[in-house]
């Protein structure tokens, strides 16, 4: 094996295990976020569900 | 008598000036490509946003003229039109802008909702680097073997960028490689979708995405550039960009700048950077052996990717419960190429279960492919830059 391919090959290598780690943390950083700061029925203005309103306007 | 001799010495002024008289068969070869690129995007709509500006700028690079007259038309004129909209490319400045009006216009609930799927955009990174390693082999620099690996990210902006700083000679090739590749998705991808999957796989069903909250879609994109920052700073100019663009969406509060940057500003610079690039591909320049090597290893790297992608979703699935199995007609999105690898999956799906809509699941794959490629491209301009 030549030097260059060697070269190469530890490039290629290194890329490509930098681009899992990569999005493996980011990965886990969404885990976070969605552990941490978990969806809650989103709330209104005048205190009512957003899925009531549209509940509401639907009826009327 | 002497006025018809100098009327005739004019006219023969007037010929040498023309396209008729300065023809090459190189011109007429890239001027016949380029009228293909505007056939194929309007009469089959393959990327026609980009197709049609970069077939135009072919028509215009190759307008056969007296480079010698110095008229100041083509695009290698120091000084000319053409050349100053050019340093766009050449500099790297347009590849950011398109960047931050794909951030404001993607919408990346698919990947949060279901953060796993960002691995996909990951294992389709080999295509790039596969493609890196075997243009090494064909006899290229390790530069422009960079610059040529990252058209296996499916993202013409990345390319651009990344060839613009690595093998700015190959550009030209490069881009119109990448564009044309990513036009033919829904050509390459699918036999090899339905070469490496069962039956039974095809008809996974996946469980539905959770709901994301506001907060969680605020964060994503501070949360991806404090990253991008602080791991790969070279991959800032895209993704820093990319993220930018994403949080002008979803803060809310910036909907006219969100706007903008997905609406006006994506548009002027996608006209500017497909017409030069188009106008770049001179046939002096661009007619060569090396080009011809470029779109073999391009389309290498595309199929490549593809594998990598379907493969890792199958190996991925051994360790998964039953409830979370992935179908891996979705790793074909992860090579980016955003939304028609993603219509893929989901048309490909369709055939073998119509109840089965892939569409939503292959989005995170998707968008992740994007981060993917500017990762990549990031470390490759890390290494060879």
């Amino acid at each position: 094996m030549t030097q260059a391919i060697e070269k190469a090959l530890e490039i290629a290598g290194i890329g490509i295990i930098g681009v899992f780690i990569f999005m493996a943390i980011f990965y886990l950083l969404i885990l976070a976020l969605d552990t941490f700061l978990p969806y809650k029925e989103e709330v209104s203005a005048e205190g009512n569900s957003v899925e009531v309103e549209t509940e509401d306007e639907t009826q009327n | 008598m002497n006025t018809l001799l100098s009327l005739g010495d004019n006219l023969q002024t007037f010929w040498g000036f023309t396209g008729f008289a300065n023809a090459e068969p190189g011109h007429i070869i890239m001027i016949l490509v380029g009228l293909l690129f505007i056939f194929l995007a309007i009469k089959f709509e393959f990327e026609p946003l980009l197709l049609i500006p970069i077939g135009f700028g072919m028509l215009i690079g190759n307008i056969p003229f007296d480079e010698a007259a110095n008229l100041k038309v083509g695009i290698y004129e120091e000084g000319s039109v053409l050349n100053i909209l050019y340093q766009g490319v050449v500099q790297g400045w347009y590849p950011p802008l398109i960047f931050l009006g794909i951030g404001a216009m993607t919408d990346f609930s698919a990947l949060i909702a279901n953060p796993k799927l960002i691995l996909i955009g990951a294992a389709c990174q080999f295509g790039i680097f596969g493609a890196y390693i075997i243009a090494l082999q064909l006899g290229f620099e390790p530069n422009q073997a960079g610059a040529i690996g990252i058209i296996g990210g499916a993202d013409g902006p990345t390319a651009i960028f990344l060839s613009s700083k690595l093998a700015p000679n190959l550009m030209g090739a490069i881009a119109v490689s990448a564009y044309s590749y990513m036009a033919l998705v829904p050509i390459i991808q699918p036999p090899f979708m339905r070469l490496l999957t069962t039956k039974k796989e095809r008809v996974i069903h996946m469980t539905p995405p959770r709901v994301i909250s506001q907060t969680e879609k605020i964060l994503f994109p501070i949360v991806g550039l404090l990253l991008t920052a602080f791991l790969v700073p070279s991959g800032l100019p895209l993704l820093g960009m990319l993220f930018f663009g994403n949080l002008l969406k979803e803060s809310g509060v910036t909907r006219r700048l969100a706007e903008t940057a997905r609406g006006p500003l994506i548009d002027i610079v996608t006209i500017l950077l497909g017409l030069t690039v188009g106008v770049s591909t001179q046939a002096t320049t661009f007619l060569t052996a090396q080009s011809v090597k470029v779109f073999i290893i391009g389309a290498l790297s595309f199929i490549i990717a593809t594998i990598a992608g379907i493969l890792f979703v199958k190996i991925f699935n051994l360790f998964l419960k039953k409830e979370n199995k992935i179908n891996p007609l979705i790793g074909n999105a992860g090579v980016s190429a955003v939304p028609d690898s993603a219509r893929i999956s989901q048309i490909i799906g369709l055939e073998y279960d119509p109840s089965n809509y892939l569409l939503m699941h292959a989005m995170g794959p998707n968008v992740a492919g994007v981060i993917g490629s500017a990762v990549a491209a990031g470390i490759m301009l890390g290494f060879l830059g």
